[in-house]
Order: C-alpha cells, then structure tokens, then sequence
C-alpha cells in the first residue's frame, strides 16, 4: 500500500506539466550535485588543488561564453576551462564553482533534513500521543525555540564548535525541527482519537507500537511535505550563513559566491551574482511549488475521500 | 458463592468526569458527569443492552470497562478481580477477556494493513499464533463470520460496511475473549445488513460462550437480542430489569419515551 500510493503520488506530479517541470529541475539540481560531489572527492584523492579553486591571473573578469560570441577579444588559451558562464575575479570558472555549491546545498538540506526531522517525528509523536506533561514539555520546548531568533542560535553554535559545515548543519536542523514536530503533533493528536487506535489500544498493543506501526505511516505524508518544505529554506539560510561568513570556509558555497561577486558588481562583473541568483531562485522555486503540489495531493485536510 | 461464580462483570459506584478546563492556568472550573454513579451486573452467557439517547454516557461506560479512560470513583469486577490498579502484563492479560467492537468500521481499521495484518497482529502480540500459524488463525477467523479466506491480502477500503464490521468482530474474537462490548456496533450499517450482523453476533455467542454488552441507542436493535436491558439517561441507570419487563412494562417514563421512538413497519393493513 505504502509503495503503491508513492508511486501514483510521482505518477500524478508527473502527469501535469509545471511539476513535471519542477520534477526535471530537481533532477538536474541532484545530477549537478552528484556530479559535483565526484569532482570533489577526485581532486581530494588525488591530492591537488581542484580546478574550482585554481587561480589563473590572465583570465580574471572573463564574461560568459554566449556574451563573448559578439564582443571580438576570446581568450582562446588551451588548457584554461571554457569559462561558459564567465570567470571570477580570481579568474575561477564560475560554472565549476556553482556545482560546487549545488553540492554544498544538497549536503545541508540533506543533513540538516537527518537532523530536524527525526527529531521533531519523535518529540511531535510523544507529545501528540502520550499527551498530558509529556505534551506541555514538546510544546513548551517548541515555543522557546521558536522564540529564539535562529540566527542567533546559529552564531552561538558557530561560536562553540566553530565556524564550518558542521556549525551550519547543528544550528540549522536544531533551530527548524519546530514546524515537523507541531505538524507532527497535530496530525497525531487526531489519530489518537481515531476508532483503529483505541481499538489498538484495547487488544491490547504497546504504545510503541502503536505509535510505529499504526500512527506513524499515516502520519508519513507529513515527513514527506515538511521534507520538501524545509529543504529550500534550510539551502537558502546557508546562503545567507555564508554569505555573512560565518558557514562554509574555503569551498564554493552559493553565499560566498553572492558576497565574492557584490563587491564587482558596480565594475559590471554582472555574471557570478546573475547565475547564482538564478541558481537558487531555480531550486527554491522548483522544491517549493512540488511542496505545494505534494500537499495538495497528500493532505488528508484537503484531498477528499473519493481519490483515496 | 454461586451468584458470583456466575457474576462475569461487577461494576459499582462508577463515576467517569471529564474536568472543564478554563483560564490562562487550565484550571478545573467543573466536570462533565458522563458517567455518574453505575451499578450494574454481566453474568456469563448473557446479553446486556444498555439503551440511552446520545450523550447519556453510555460510550464513556464502555471505554472506562476498556480501560481507556480513568474512573473518579467506583470499582470495575471482571471475574471478581478489580481491574481499575491493572498495569503492565496484567493489563494485557485482561485485554483477553474483554474486546470491544466500535461503530464505525472503517474507523476501526488501519487503512494500510492487510486483512491478514489486522486479524493476526493481536494474537502475535499475545503469543496466541506464530508467524507461521497466522494465516490459518486468520482463515479460521475470517470462516467465524462467514467470510472467505481469499480476502487475507486484501485492504479494508476493498469492502463494505458490512464486511468491514465482520473483520472488526473477527478481530476482537481473535483473543477469544470472555465479554465482547458492543458499542454501536450495528448502527452504522443499513438495515438489511444490521439484521445479518446481528445474527451473526448471536451465533457467534453460542458457539463460544461469548457475553456481550450491547451499547446502542436504538431499543429496536436489542429487543430480539438482549437477555436484559439497563436504560441509561444523564450518566446513571433509570431503569434496568429483564428485556421483556422492561420492554412490555417501562416503569421510567424516559424508557416510555424510548420505546415510543422505534418505528413500526407494518407489512399488511390492520
């Protein structure tokens, strides 16, 4: 049953043509990652510096490929990347540099994702199914959490382990697990009261395994939208943690890339911002509206009984 | 000694309240008394209809026997052991005696679990079947009422309201409990398939010697089942007494009011 609605689910996003749209954009987000993810642990086996990173003084500042077809001056030297989207001030490729941060993007919404969504699964389910002190306790944690303004939060936690992914990673997925777990909750609160766990209860069943095998796949499609939710966001808050310098040292993330290139914007080195920008404007756009799309389809609130 | 040998089910003095909760602190400003005070006896074998109108606490009577809400006073006998302090392994093992079967069905089962899942998971739990043996005990089951085994894989969206009630009491039979709770358990169904469901229940209660307490608020649907009827109003028991007295001769005016709800369906002109 499990397997059989995911695949009508990927079916029916499939079947209309802005998810399917959205559906070919995240793949090539996950291609460019993949593929990003293999140039970096090649270059890390063979122990040089990586071509993303390499420095070359003649090509500084070079315009992409398609705006270089009509001005007359190529640098046509051999052994030099084709500079498709342009070069940095540094003469990097900056193509190479945005799969490097498509790469970076996917490692922190992926963990942050490990981190946030375990956490506010299980806190939500506790507190949505013992209820009582247990639930003031989720509850109470969620609001003082909330309450914190989350950069703050990150900062603190930049502060303590220090600057770099691992600081990204913690501070993002303990600041945002707050929406799973009261959705989490919520969803669980209305099953509790459902016949097919009191009925559980009274043959005489665990309250763990009420909670795991009864509540939560039916509870699972609230995984599955708060993953799409909350991945964009959290890959868009590392932008602005590196932005401000405090995330991703030393590797291409988007952030260091927008603030490496607002400083030559005013030169009309318009390049590096544009397809940054782009880059993420793409990814948000694309996880945001299947979000919408998949919680229009999954929302027991929103989908009647008949496409059961 | 012999009245309580055959005394299934004692309760006394029951009361069930739910607080009502107002203010900033959730303080306790009063209570629903749904239960308020019941006295009441199942002896073994027997069918107890308890009647009221909605809201008369008839359903909270039934989770508080099932242990799924906590009584503010009384005692609860089932084989003259109080199972209000049960905890633990104890509790499961009275989970046995006493099942129940909801009103809605579609409700009561897991929409994602087999047939075969829902009848077996509880015998599994109990150590009654193994994963070898489950299939047989669910076919053995699923032949109690009148279903065939070729549905086991089957999901409970694939049936009707009738066989979705069947594999309800499948599954509550499945711990071969002693009580068998009825809470609206036919009122759901439309009235053809009631009348199979309800002799379904009364061939099942022969065969394994079931008792059952029959919750409805239709008197209609316990007068050819029930041994004895309580009516219940606001909490308490106005009147209780064997089925035909109290169908033939209601001394609570509120069970008058009852009787006079059934409707008649006359087949020929008189």
């Amino acid at each position: 049953m499990e397997a059989r609605s995911e695949t009508s689910v990927l079916q029916r996003l499939w079947q209309r043509w802005d998810t399917r749209l959205c559906l070919l954009a995240v793949a090539v987000y996950t291609l460019a990652a993949l593929y990003g993810e293999a140039v970096y642990r090649y270059y890390r086996i063979a122990d040089r510096a990586p071509a993303y990173n390499s420095v070359c003084e003649e090509a500084r500042y070079v315009p992409p490929l398609f705006a270089r077809v009509f001005s007359a001056g190529a640098p046509g030297a051999a052994g030099r990347p084709l500079y498709l989207l342009g070069s940095d001030n540094l003469g990097r490729d900056v193509l190479q540099r945005l799969v490097q941060g498509t790469r970076i993007a996917f490692h922190v919404g992926i963990v942050t994702s490990l981190i946030a969504i375990p956490l506010g699964v299980v806190l939500g389910c506790a507190g949505g199914y013992f209820g009582g002190r247990a639930d003031s306790l989720v509850v109470w944690l969620c609001a003082t959490v909330a309450s914190m303004p989350g950069l703050l939060f990150i900062l603190a936690i930049a502060m303590v382990i220090g600057q770099g992914l691992a600081g990204v990673y913690l501070g993002i997925g303990l600041t945002t697990w707050v929406s799973v777990c009261r959705n989490i909750r919520g969803e669980v609160i209305k099953h509790r009261e459902r016949a097919y766990v009191q009925a559980a209860r009274v043959l005489g069943y665990s309250d763990l395994r009420i909670i795991f095998r009864h509540v939560l796949p039916n509870v699972a499609h609230i995984v599955l939208i708060a993953f799409s939710i909350r991945f964009p966001s959290s890959v868009a808050m590392e932008v602005f943690i590196s932005f401000l310098g405090i995330g991703v040292q030393g590797e291409p993330s988007w952030g260091i890339m927008i603030n490496n290139a607002r400083l030559r914007l005013w030169q009309g080195v318009w390049w590096e911002m544009t397809f940054v920008s782009l880059a993420i404007f793409g990814l948000v756009l694309a996880f945001n509206h299947l979000a919408d799309a998949l919680r229009d389809l999954l929302d027991p609130a929103l989908r009647n009984e008949a496409a059961n | 000694m012999a009245e309580s040998e055959k005394t299934l089910l004692k309760i006394r003095g029951l009361k069930t309240w739910y607080p009502i909760k107002k203010g900033v602190l959730a303080r306790t400003v009063d209570h629903v008394r749904a239960v308020d005070g019941v006295d009441m006896e199942v002896r073994k074998g027997e069918t107890l209809g308890i009647v009221g109108e909605s809201g008369s606490g008839k359903s909270t009577l039934a989770r508080t026997i099932l242990r799924l809400e906590k009584p503010r006073a009384g005692s609860i006998e089932v084989n003259g052991k109080n199972i209000l302090s049960l905890k633990g392994k104890a509790l499961r093992d009275y989970r046995r005696t006493v099942q129940v079967v909801f009103q809605d069905p579609q409700a009561s089962l897991n929409p994602r679990h087999t047939v075969l899942e829902l009848l077996t998971e509880a015998m599994l739990v109990h150590g009654l079947t193994t994963r070898e043996g489950r299939r047989a005990a669910a076919t053995e089951l699923l032949d109690d009422v009148g279903m065939s085994a070729d549905m086991l894989d089957r999901y409970p969206h694939a049936f009707s309201g009738g066989q979705r009630q069947r594999i309800c009491i499948a599954r509550a039979l499945s711990l071969k409990p002693q009580l068998l709770i009825c809470d609206e358990a036919v009122s759901a169904l439309d009235l053809s398939v009631r009348a199979q469901a309800l002799n379904l229940l009364q061939d099942l209660k022969a065969k394994h010697g079931l008792s059952y307490l029959f919750i409805t608020h239709d008197i209609g649907v316990v007068q050819h089942l029930a041994d004895r009827i309580a009516v219940m109003r606001d909490g308490r028991i106005v009147e209780h007494g064997d089925a035909d007295d109290v169908l033939q001769n209601p001394a609570h005016p509120y069970t008058r009011l009852l009787l006079q709800a059934v409707p008649v369906i006359r087949t020929s002109p008189q």
